[in-house]
């Protein structure tokens, strides 16, 4: 029904970070395809975040559909930062947005897919006549460890989508199809206590990200009965510009399928957020009767893989006129050290 | 959540207990409802008449772990300066670059082809006067300086600290005005810090601003140009040069990252053309606010 | 503007003569050997020496205190000052911030007009100087709105840099015109033996303090003093000294509640009344001691009482008033500001002043927060027939 976003307004370039470690930017740039990313602001944690990008989107169903917070009872929220390891963040949205007393909540966790995992459990209580408006929202504050690779890519940023039926008035896009593709693997991991996570280098492409994704948007192609160009937009998790890149090319998917949702070279991955915040881009440009498809992955591993229509024209979310605050890795260090828990 | 104006603000210094111990700017905010709130503000140098937008942040964490989240408010676009009682009716004319890429020279040569209109803003600096200095500069003492600063009679000022020596350069907002009160254009010569500021206190539409860019298409060879420029001055030690340099290369970042800043960007290989061309913005922007 | 208030009838004068007979009080200003207790001794002492009574005399104690539970760990005040007098009579302390000591002084009024005593023991006392800055800034937001203001890290300092801020917007006054303020109540205290601080302040030594709440710099705010003040009032000893009027009025705790933040409802109301009270016009007051916690309160509280048209307040520092003094004893700024102290050791400053000039009437005005609570006085001497 509705759909918001939000940004932190700091960011840092990749030269930035290279020149910190003695590293040759070109290199990364050719490895990863991230030129800059997003970094969280002192007071911003992934509640703050996720709030945001839910304010936006109930002020967008109050103006278009007139939705109120009141009417929403369901909120789940997705990430691998939750603020506390005991105490729903999804409870702190619920309250700040004052939406229905009578409402489902609960945090979700699986890597970068928490926050579609989220829609999922959602669109469920939806199609099962429960809930008549829900909220799905990936929000994250990640970070990597001071000179791993991650630190390229590891960004900050929250995306919300509001859920009702598709018969609607002003439903503006259609779940069709979901499904989740799920193993066990040891790709990428954070154990308890620990601040930082841990990858597993090369392993994370091909047994994790690769083989997952492939098998995952073949079976959705089957299940749908579709063909890759019927989608006229394609939003795939994007841990770096290169593996979703790689995918697309083997799947057959064009650049123009991928050119809304393809957020990573300026923001980097924002994780729980990122194939959602990928899906507002999509929303605000894609017209009525055009399909997406919507792949995301969470490491441990799994992905979780969405059709939709479009009902009716896209809607543009309100310009974010904040200047983008460039900092050097000082100030950046100094952030991501005070965010530790 | 509404958005407000800033009815009144203040920067408390010492927060007290439970707060981050450093300054803290709070305001009182006439939210758009009517009705007023006290809160703090976040962005830079917020002023009376400034709206706000309401943002959530995670204020403080208490000794139990436990977060305390409140609405914050961030300045979200600066209050026309019309309302301002101390308005003037001017721009500044602003030549930006990099060490070594020729603003003094260019600056010069564009005061005499412009004198009936173009006055040099002095720059006060703390640091020692040199050869080759031509009365650009207006030398202070550190201290003096840093009167001067914390009066608020500096329309801008800059640090720059180097292995060498630690330089202030500032512009009074009063050699600013006088110039303005003449009915002529202020012409500074300056870098990224100096231009920010003025930005900040006079507004960014009161700053025709002109970036001047060193020969060479590369980034390489823009620094190379540079380099070797700073040399054949002969002006500078090589510890000095070594630090503009590396400035530099900040610098020329400066232009792709904060292209919001400049107006326009020109390369200086061929000073006569830099010079016509600086004039005809000049003299357009003379029509434009007549 | 200047609203007025709807509804209220015209203040009677008082139904008992309440007379001052003697007053004391301890020099101000950081005094790490001397407790609360002790500070509050040496005042009732020299109080009741002052007065030619005996302690046995007094039949009430009232004390105005506010930060004497948080940060001495003593509560009770009341008990304890009446434990200093052998015959124990009855106590109570009051708190309403910076103007305890005046409301302290207002309900022995009460209990003199009301005939429950006779002669009653006023005290103010505060003891700052023995915790960290932060403590007592926290101790001191009490005085703020805890719900309102606090949450967002505002200091009392704050408070009054928002209020600043918004009078210089709106009147134009400049961070010069402003340091005249303490540079001439640091003047007037070096006449005053009891001041904390004896020495000249030149306005740009103002304009150049550190900034504590921009724009108010560290010498824009009273300092931070231990002390205490006391006065003895009776309805049946007799004095030249008079109170003519005691007059109290409230106002919203937060900034964010106010019509307006460059003029205390609370002032206009208290000194209005007072005025009618003591059945005087302003212009026969002489000596006026205001509460100048902060350079920009004794401004608006000037244009409040009505002796500056608004934004005017300034003048009255940068050309002098002839027709009356105003805190000739150096103010808070000048004597120093044991919070509970001050409302009663303005009121013995303008019995000294008084007595010197010989003149009618003075007035003590004194407040709380942000003029949350504000307290008028007015002392009338007897002249010479």
């Amino acid at each position: 029904m509705s759909f918001g976003r939000y940004l932190p307004i700091g960011r840092i370039t990749t030269e930035e970070i290279a020149k910190a470690h003695g590293q040759d930017p070109a290199a990364i740039h050719v490895g990863l395809g991230v030129e800059e990313k997003t970094v969280p602001a002192e007071g911003e944690d992934s509640f703050t975040m996720a709030f945001e990008a839910a304010k936006q989107a109930t002020s967008l169903a109050s103006d278009v559909a007139g939705i109120q917070p009141c009417d929403i009872s369901a909120v789940y929220v997705g990430s691998e930062s939750h603020p506390y390891a005991v105490k729903p963040t999804s409870g702190m949205v619920a309250a700040a947005l004052q939406v229905h007393p009578f409402c489902f909540c609960a945090d979700l966790q699986f890597a970068c897919k928490a926050g579609t995992a989220g829609v999922q459990i959602v669109d469920a209580f939806i199609r099962s006549g429960q809930v008549r408006y829900g909220l799905a929202i990936g929000s994250d504050t990640a970070q990597g460890r001071p000179g791993d690779a991650l630190e390229y890519t590891a960004a900050a940023g929250a995306a919300a989508v509001i859920l009702g039926s598709s018969e609607e008035r002003h439903a503006l896009c259609r779940i069709d199809q979901t499904l989740s593709f799920t193993t066990d693997i040891p790709d990428f991991w954070r154990a308890q206590g620990e601040q930082f996570p841990v990858h597993a280098g090369r392993f994370t492409g091909e047994p994790g990200y690769f083989a997952h994704m492939r098998e995952t948007i073949k079976r959705i192609l089957d299940v749908s009965n579709s063909a890759m160009a019927d989608f006229s937009h394609v939003i795939l998790h994007m841990p770096n510009a290169k593996f979703p890149s790689r995918i697309a090319k083997e799947c057959g998917i064009s650049k123009e399928q991928l050119q809304h949702g393809f957020i990573v070279p300026r923001i980097g991955n924002t994780y729980a957020a990122c194939s959602l915040l990928g899906l507002t881009y999509v929303l605000e440009h894609a017209k009525k009767h055009q399909r997406i498809l919507l792949v995301s992955y969470g490491s441990g591993a799994g992905c979780d893989a969405f059709t939709m229509t479009m009902l009716r024209d896209g809607q543009p979310l309100p310009v974010d006129h904040r200047i983008p605050a460039y900092m050097d890795y000082g100030a950046y260090l100094r952030r991501v050290t005070a965010s530790a828990h | 959540m509404e958005r407000g104006t800033i009815s009144a603000v203040t920067t408390v210094r010492h927060p007290p207990a439970g707060f981050p111990d450093e300054p803290r700017i709070i305001g009182l905010i006439t939210l758009d409802g009517g009705s007023s709130v006290i809160g703090r503000i976040a962005g830079i140098s917020p002023r009376i008449g400034d709206r706000v937008v309401p943002r959530m942040s995670m204020e403080r964490v208490n000794e139990q772990k436990l977060r305390a989240y409140d609405v914050v408010y961030e300045v979200a676009a600066p209050a026309a300066l019309q309302e301002d009682p101390f308005v003037f009716e001017g721009y500044i004319l602003a030549l930006t670059g990099p060490s070594g890429v020729g603003k003094s020279t260019v600056s010069k040569v564009l005061s005499s082809a412009l004198s009936g209109i173009v006055t040099r803003v002095p720059i006060l600096t703390t640091r020692e006067p040199k050869d080759g200095d031509d009365g650009e500069y207006l030398y202070v003492t550190r201290e003096e300086f840093i009167r001067l600063e914390d009066a608020g009679a500096l329309a801008a000022s800059t640090r720059i600290p180097s292995v060498s020596e630690d330089r202030r350069y500032g512009y009074r907002t009063e050699d600013i005005c006088k110039i303005w009160n003449e009915g002529r254009v202020p012409l500074v010569v300056t870098e990224m810090h100096l231009l920010q500021g003025l930005a900040r206190s006079f507004g960014r539409r009161s700053i025709l601003s002109c970036g001047l860019l060193p020969p060479g298409t590369s980034r390489r060879a823009m620094l190379s140009q540079l380099l070797h420029r700073l040399r054949t001055r002969g002006r500078d030690s090589e510890q000095s040069i070594a630090d503009r340099v590396r400035n530099a290369s900040s610098d020329l970042d400066f232009f792709s990252h904060r292209k919001e800043l400049f107006d326009h960007l020109l390369v200086n290989d061929d000073i006569d053309a830099v010079i016509a061309t600086l004039k005809g913005h000049v003299l357009r922007t003379q029509e434009d606010t007549r | 503007m200047r609203l007025s208030r709807i509804g209220y009838t015209t203040q009677e004068a008082m139904n008992a003569d309440v007379f001052l007979v003697g007053s004391g009080q301890t020099r101000f200003g950081e005094w790490w050997d001397k407790s609360l207790p002790a500070l509050i001794e040496e005042a009732v002492s020299a109080a009741i020496t002052d007065a030619g009574i005996t302690a046995l005399d007094i039949d009430a104690i009232v004390i105005g205190n506010m930060i004497g539970q948080q940060i001495s760990g003593q509560g009770q005040l009341g008990a304890m000052t009446s434990a200093l007098l052998p015959h124990r009579p009855p106590a109570l302390r009051v708190e309403a911030a910076c103007a305890s000591g005046s409301v302290a002084v207002h309900t022995a009024c009460a209990l003199l007009e009301s005939k429950r005593a006779e002669t009653v023991l006023v005290v103010g006392a505060e003891k700052m100087t023995d915790a960290e800055n932060t403590a007592i800034a926290s101790a001191l937001m009490g005085a703020g709105d805890s719900e309102r203001d606090a949450p967002a890290g505002l200091t009392f300092p704050g408070i009054f840099g928002l209020i600043a801020s918004r009078y210089m917007h709106d009147y134009g006054l400049t961070r010069e015109e402003l340091s005249l303020v303490s540079s001439r109540h640091h003047e007037h205290a070096k006449a005053n033996p009891y001041a904390q601080f004896r020495s000249s302040v030149s306005p740009e030594s103002v304009s150049s303090s550190a900034p504590v709440a921009d724009p108010l710099r560290l010498l824009d705010c009273s300092p931070i003093s231990d002390g205490a003040a006391a006065i003895i009032l009776s309805r049946t000893r007799k004095s030249p000294l008079r109170l003519a009027a005691s007059q109290l009025a409230t106002d919203a705790l937060s900034l964010a509640e106010r019509p307006t933040i460059t003029s205390f409802a609370a002032t206009r109301d208290a000194f209005c009344r007072a005025c009618e009270e003591a059945e005087i016009d302003r212009k026969e007051i002489a000596h006026l001691e205001l509460h100048d916690c902060f350079s920009i309160a004794a401004l608006i509280n000037l244009e409040d009482m009505q002796f500056a048209d608004p934004g005017q307040g300034i003048g009255i520092y940068r050309d002098g008033l002839q027709e009356m003094s105003v805190n000739l004893s150096g103010g808070l700024k000048g004597c120093g500001h044991p919070v509970g102290a001050t409302g009663v050791k303005q009121i013995r400053d303008l019995a000294k002043q008084l007595k010197a000039s010989k003149q009618r009437f003075g007035a003590a005005h004194n407040f709380g927060g942000a003029g949350a609570t504000c307290c008028v006085h007015i002392l009338e001497h007897a002249c010479e027939p």
